[in-house]
């Protein structure tokens, strides 16, 4: 079912669904962006529909919302592991078609990679219901187009943005919000059909040991700082690693928490006693590229890139990951 | 040719090596100018200099080659400059076709700044331009730069007031992944104001200094910046014949009302203290803070100012620097 | 919904002093684990390592944990009596079945041994069910050598042929001397088909060791290796051991060779 609603309507609904929800979309944080007089957006808690940043892509995901930064998976009282107590209200998250594939592929691995499923992500995970946000004309970088991530269907509710608000709502349980709202009208999301980047896939049966070898990952040795922008900004890198912590002033308790792991940052690979592997910027390139267009597909049937592009508005030293996958298709030719 | 040279010096024309010759100096506040005003510039170099101009270290620009009198035409081909580069500023200069009223105070000079430069703090630009409303036209001797970080590029350290873009890093230890970047780069090229513990970042406030390092290497967005704008001062560096020395750090962290306020009280203090018998009645900043003493010279600068809560202020000064002679010092003649 | 990052806490019942730096831990244990799997050693406050077990037997698992960090500086300070939380056990193992009436040689460097004990002394409990068994075993020096005790006892084995080797001469060592590598060319192997080979050991160790064994004609997949990596979960989700599209710890770490050598990190 379809409506059309004014902002303000919209506005006493978003307040009705906080009762019940805790409502992200990508926010602004001004002037406290990286470099003076610039602006931070991402997701953040809204009040109101306006608050919400329409005309410029989140610099980071949504995906810290399902996996936060830093997540305490454990408390220390004396011995005892003591799990956090689970927060009561639903998720309702804004987000674009791109980005509802990316949530799909962390779905893969932090519900099906293994026969176990991680709890912590599976409880936030439960909660949440997508607003897809209609995007036709996407942003510089985006290769969505290409990934076959600019189309979904996994929503609860989808919107239109303009002089007032066209939404498709196909679950019944967010009906009783909208209720005495708007007007019924006809209406399905468009999504965009050619984004400025497009990327030729590499054909993956040709992909062997062979390509790790090449030449073109030398180039990115030189040019790659390992920073991890391009992993930690990416809706689908979902490694992690684990900080145990004896509280300062009370060295008795404590906590373990998971952290964000980013694999171009040092120490990725490095166990106790000293040994790591990819001590080359390159091969750490080499090893995210691989992963994201060629192994994740390899292991599971799709690839994981989802083309959202903020790994190439994120690189300080203006590496283009699409540009970047361009150059494999080159060598390997073609996915068919 | 009769030529008053101290009007003509006030005027920002000089005397020159070659007789019957002048150089006239044009003001640039902030450093940045619409490409426009070359075209003047060019005009007068051409038809009345040399067909040359120099680059000035306070960014202005000296067109050499002038005869005197030549300077009120080229005052009157000037006016558009004055009236985009002054008084459009907000400066106060009545006469827009007599060129420029006063030479003493220099051009507020200023690094790139946050305009272009992904380190700068601040627009200094936007500042200098500020301080020049707040300050000119003055005759006495004083010199002002702005520049966006401690790289200092504008050399804010040899100035009488140097004014320095600080920056408040906020840390949100949530989205801090330990990935240490921010550590390492601050030990190796800042001042090792952080440090790892249970994972988290530390910071020493009194370490820091405010440059926004750690901001800029953050790959997660656990440093962010507080978006009020701060300013270190440093004040008193100098270059000259008796005693170089850079400037010391007089404020920490205060805000921009605050420097332009502490500037402008300044030059109470210079017409309470100057040597009224100073040669051509010219003394410059620096050496009436030296016969007055820092302290006196603080009591005037922070008159009815309100220092934020985190502001800092020296309590005493160590100028040093060095001295060619220490018998300039010294008076033989008197009692 | 299950927790699989909560540990259980086990019982330390008897700690042996191999070297300076390794000491074996027998814990009360009530899972059987599969030859070359491995457990998450979980310290509260301290944090989390993967271990390989040693050995098992009734009620019992060994691991073997050489001091190198923070969460095996703890474990050093324990006790019997002492116990430590434990999760798993992960990964796939070796399947003895694979080597069960066949001439097999294991060839381990240092910690390496390590992984494939407990293969060892199934066999040498069981000479039955083997053919023959060639074990060529490396250390740096004679003050790294572990399990000595169950080594000299190997050696008496009918079915066994053990040769132990550390890396360069010594004072006061008769033995043999030189990396393991150095050993393979002399193996008698009577019959290349019925045979199996495991190598595990430092990556350059394995990596060598293979390329002596394919020189004499063995096939890729007669040889298993297991791999170690960082890891943070155990359970294929914090992504440090992936290579390729594989998970160290859920498809490994034991790899046959055809895979392993495909792996790159």
């Amino acid at each position: 079912m379809a409506l059309q609603l004014s902002y303000e309507a919209f506005n006493k609904v978003l307040q009705e669904l906080k009762n019940e929800y805790k409502i992200y979309a990508p926010i602004r944080l001004q002037g406290t962006g990286r470099f003076s007089d610039t602006d931070v957006v991402r997701y953040g808690e809204i009040n109101r529909i306006e608050e919400m940043v329409i005309d410029e892509k989140a610099h980071f995901s949504p995906k810290e919302i399902l996996f936060p930064i830093t997540q305490t998976l454990f408390y220390y009282t004396s011995e005892e592991y003591q799990e956090p107590k689970e927060e009561d209200k639903k998720i309702i998250i804004f987000l674009r078609p791109c980005d509802i594939h990316g949530v799909m592929r962390l779905d893969q691995v932090f519900l099906k990679n293994g026969s176990l499923q991680d709890v912590y992500y599976e409880r936030l995970r439960e909660k949440v219901k997508f607003f897809m946000i209609e995007c036709t004309e996407g942003f510089d970088n985006c290769f969505c187009v290409s990934m076959g991530t600019n189309q979904t269907e996994s929503y609860s509710a989808a919107i239109r943005f303009g002089e007032e608000l066209i939404i498709d709502f196909k679950d019944e349980e967010l009906s009783p919000a909208f209720e005495g709202f708007g007007k019924t009208v006809d209406f399905s999301p468009e999504f965009i059909q050619k984004n400025k980047v497009e990327v030729r896939l590499p054909d993956t049966e040709n992909i062997d040991n062979s390509l790790f070898e090449q030449d073109m990952w030398k180039e990115y040795s030189q040019r790659c700082i390992a920073c991890g922008r391009c992993n930690f900004v990416c809706m689908t890198c979902s490694c992690w690693t684990m900080q145990d912590i004896a509280y300062e002033d009370n060295p008795n308790n404590g906590e373990r928490r998971r952290v964000w792991a980013g694999c171009h940052v040092d120490g990725f690979t490095d166990m106790a006693g000293g040994h790591g592997f990819r001590k080359n910027y390159g091969d750490r390139m080499r090893y995210k590229t691989m992963h994201k267009i060629y192994d994740f597909k390899k292991r599971n049937g799709y690839h994981m890139c989802v083309g959202c592009g903020r790994c190439d508005d994120a690189c300080p030293e203006y590496i283009s990951f699409s540009n970047c996958i361009n150059k494999v298709t080159q060598i390997v030719g073609e996915e068919q | 040719m009769d030529i008053n040279t101290k009007k003509i010096k006030k005027n920002a024309y000089r005397v020159t090596k070659e007789r019957g010759k002048t150089a006239l100096r044009i003001r640039v506040p902030g450093g940045h100018l619409e490409v426009k005003y070359f075209d003047i510039i060019k005009e007068i170099a051409e038809k009345f200099g040399d067909g040359s101009v120099h680059i000035t270290i306070r960014q202005g620009f000296e067109v050499p080659g002038i005869d005197f009198d030549k300077i009120p035409k080229i005052n009157r081909m000037i006016a558009p400059i004055i009236q985009g580069l002054e008084l459009d500023y907000g400066v106060n200069i009545e006469e827009v076709e007599q060129g420029y009223p006063a030479a003493g105070t220099r051009n507020v000079s200023a690094c790139i700044g946050n305009k272009v430069c992904p380190f700068a703090n601040y627009n200094t630009t936007d500042l200098a331009i500020k301080i020049e409303k707040s300050i000119f036209p003055n005759d006495r001797h004083v010199k002002i730069a702005c520049t966006g970080c401690p790289n200092d590029c504008i050399k804010a350290h040899m100035q009488d007031f140097g004014i320095i873009g600080q920056v408040e890093p906020v840390y949100d230890a949530s989205r801090c992944v330990g990935c240490e970047a921010c550590v390492k780069n601050c030990k190796k090229r800042v001042t090792g104001a952080l440090r790892m513990e249970n994972y988290k970042v530390k910071r020493d406030e009194d370490r820091c200094l405010g440059c926004g390092e750690c901001i800029l290497k953050c790959p997660t967005g656990a440093w962010s910046r507080n978006p009020e704008k701060f300013f270190r001062v440093v004040i008193m560096g100098r270059t000259g014949k008796r005693n170089p020395r850079l400037a010391e750090t007089f404020l920490e962290w205060v805000d921009e009302a605050t420097v332009i306020k502490i500037i402008q009280n300044t030059y109470d203090f210079i017409e309470s203290y100057i040597d009224k018998e100073a040669p051509g009645g010219k003394e410059h900043i620096g050496y009436i803070v030296d016969r007055a003493g820092y302290y006196t010279f603080k009591e005037y600068a922070l008159k009815d100012v309100t220092l934020g809560p985190k502001a800092k202020v020296a309590q005493y000064i160590d100028f040093g620097g060095y001295k060619y002679e220490r018998n300039v010092y010294f008076d033989k003649n008197s009692k | 919904m299950k927790n699989p990052y909560i540990p259980k806490k086990y019982e330390i019942i008897d700690i042996q002093h191999q070297t300076k730096i390794d000491y074996t831990y027998r814990l009360a244990y009530d899972i059987t684990p599969q030859n070359g799997q491995f457990v998450e050693v979980s310290i509260p406050k301290i944090g989390e390592a993967p271990i390989s077990i040693s050995d098992f037997g009734p009620g019992y698992i060994d691991m073997t944990i050489r001091r190198v960090g923070k969460v095996t500086d703890y474990l050093h300070n324990l006790r019997v009596g002492d116990s430590m939380f434990l999760r798993g056990p992960y990964g796939n193992g070796f399947s003895l079945d694979q080597y069960k009436g066949k001439h097999l040689i294991i060839t381990a460097g240092g910690t390496g041994l390590a992984p494939v004990k407990s293969i060892i002394n199934h066999f040498h409990r069981n000479p039955q069910e083997i053919e023959k068994l060639d074990l060529l075993i490396g250390f740096k020096s004679s003050k790294d050598i572990l399990f000595a005790e169950e080594i000299e006892a190997w050696k008496k084995n009918e079915k066994f042929n053990v040769i132990l080797t550390i890396d360069r001469e010594e004072e006061g060592w008769s033995g043999n001397v030189g990396l393991v590598t150095q050993y393979v060319p002399a193996l008698h192997i009577p019959d290349t088909d019925n045979l199996e080979i495991i190598i595990v050991g430092p990556p350059m160790m394995m990596k060598f060791t293979g390329l002596e064994y394919l020189k004499r004609n063995i096939r890729e997949d007669q040889i298993w290796v297991s791999f170690e990596r960082k890891m943070s979960c155990g359970i294929g989700k914090c992504g440090h051991c992936k290579i390729d599209e594989i998970y160290v710890c859920l498809e490994g770490p034991v790899f046959n060779y055809a895979k392993a050598k495909q792996l790159m990190d």
